[in-house]
This record gives C-alpha cells, structure tokens and sequence, in this order.
C-alpha cells in the first residue's frame, strides 16, 4: 500500500454501525462529488450513496436486493434527499448509457 | 469480477473515476483493550474462503490494470473501530460473521481479556482512472 493521508485513520464504528460512516469514508478518498454523477454499485441499502447524494449532482444507487433498495428509497425520502434514485441491477450487466457517470463507486463490491 | 469492472468502465465518462474499497483481508483485525487506543491483546483472521474471494478480485483489479482499462491514481488503507461491551458480546458478533474467523488469536491470559474491546479491521481502498 502507498502512504496517503488517509492509511491508518481509524473510522469509527459501532455495533448498529457495522460500516464506516458514508461521510468519513467518501473524505477518505478524497474525491470532490460535487456536481458530478455517481453510481454506486453493489450498494445495499445506500449507506454511501446517501452520503455521497448529500455532494453530488446525482446519485444512481444500483443494486439486486430488492428490499435493500427499498430500505433505501424510504432513507431518502426521510433525509429530503431527491437527487438519489435506486433501481435494481446487477454489476456484471448494468443497464445504463455508456459513459453517463463521472464517479462509479464499489464499496464492499468487488 | 472483471465484467463488473469492465461495465463500471464502461458507464464512466473519460476520464472519470471508479473506487474500489473493500475489508483488507490479508491483514488480521486487532483486538484492543478498552478503547482505540488501549493495547492490543488480540487479532482476527479471515475465513479461507473470504480470504480466496478477495484474492480473485485483487486478481481482477489487476488484469483491468494491465490491460490498461483503468490506471491506479492512489492507493489507501483506514482502520475502522467496532466497539464491543465484553468478549461476550464480540463472540457473538463473530459467531454471525461472513468474513471473520470465529476465533480470536489472544495474545494475553484470559485474565485480561475482560471489560470492553474495539476491532478494527483493516480497509484498503483503490482510485482507479478510466482510460
């Protein structure tokens, strides 16, 4: 691994909260999501793609877990994010445009 | 792994950006005593055949590079603490646990294996540039 400002920052957690925080984790690579279109594949409930919606112009959260993705919707619309959408899919065959997005993201994808 | 990598190319804008951040499995997650600074009095491995999948896609990452679809703009780790009450507590998180190893590798007499406990488990993260 190369050194970076970021390696061995501690990201804090918690029983409830498995995963990094969206914010802390996006700051940590260091990309600069405003006014860009995101996609984040393989994205569960949206736990990034809402952190990332919060920057960004556009947010596509794609992932095949149906209730996830519905978990999702409803977080969005109770933090009155409207620029993140959500729609089934799967990584190996994304159903999307060529070269429609600025910033893919595959956290806990791969 | 790779077609997931070659349609995140595919759907990105010249020269636009894919991050790939993942549990690094090839570094144990370290027990701490008491807090995310206290002592390290254990470590946790990774099961073998979450440790093989994550080889496989280290493998993909590395063909798109080599074929020259992406270049590597950075490279990073994070730690991320989970605290825990008790060894208790943590027993049963590993207990339901995809990528750990039920077992903890104590490094200190059971003894001092009490009071509350934090895990952090290593993150690595990869910024990778279409080309």
């Amino acid at each position: 691994m190369s050194a970076t400002a970021s390696a061995g920052r501690i990201l804090p957690g918690g029983l409830g909260y498995l995963r990094p925080p969206a914010e802390i984790e996006l700051a940590a690579y260091g990309i600069d999501l405003r006014g860009l279109r995101v996609a984040d594949i393989g994205a569960g409930e949206g736990r990034l793609a809402l952190g990332a919606a919060r920057q960004a112009d556009s947010v596509l959260a794609i992932d095949p877990d149906r209730s996830a993705l519905s978990r999702g919707r409803a977080e969005a619309k109770r933090l009155g994010l409207r620029n993140v959408s959500f729609r089934e899919g799967a990584a190996q065959s994304l159903e999307l445009r060529d070269a429609s997005f600025d910033v893919v993201l595959m956290s806990w994808t791969l | 792994m790779v077609d997931a990598l070659e349609e995140a190319r595919r759907i990105l804008v010249d020269p636009g950006v894919l991050v790939d951040a993942r549990p690094d499995s090839r570094v144990a997650a370290r027990v701490r005593s008491g807090s995310e600074r206290g002592r390290v009095i254990g470590t946790i491995g990774t099961q073998r055949d979450t440790k093989t999948d994550d080889q496989l896609s280290d493998r993909a990452v590395r063909e798109v590079l080599r074929r020259g679809l992406f270049r590597s703009r950075r490279r990073g780790r994070m730690w991320h603490a989970i605290p825990f009450e008790d060894r208790s507590e943590l027993h049963d998180y590993l207990d339901e646990h995809l990528r750990f190893s039920r077992r903890v590798g104590w490094r200190v007499p059971e003894a001092k294996r009490g009071g509350r406990l934090v895990v952090e488990r290593a993150i690595r993260f990869e910024i990778l540039e279409r080309r």
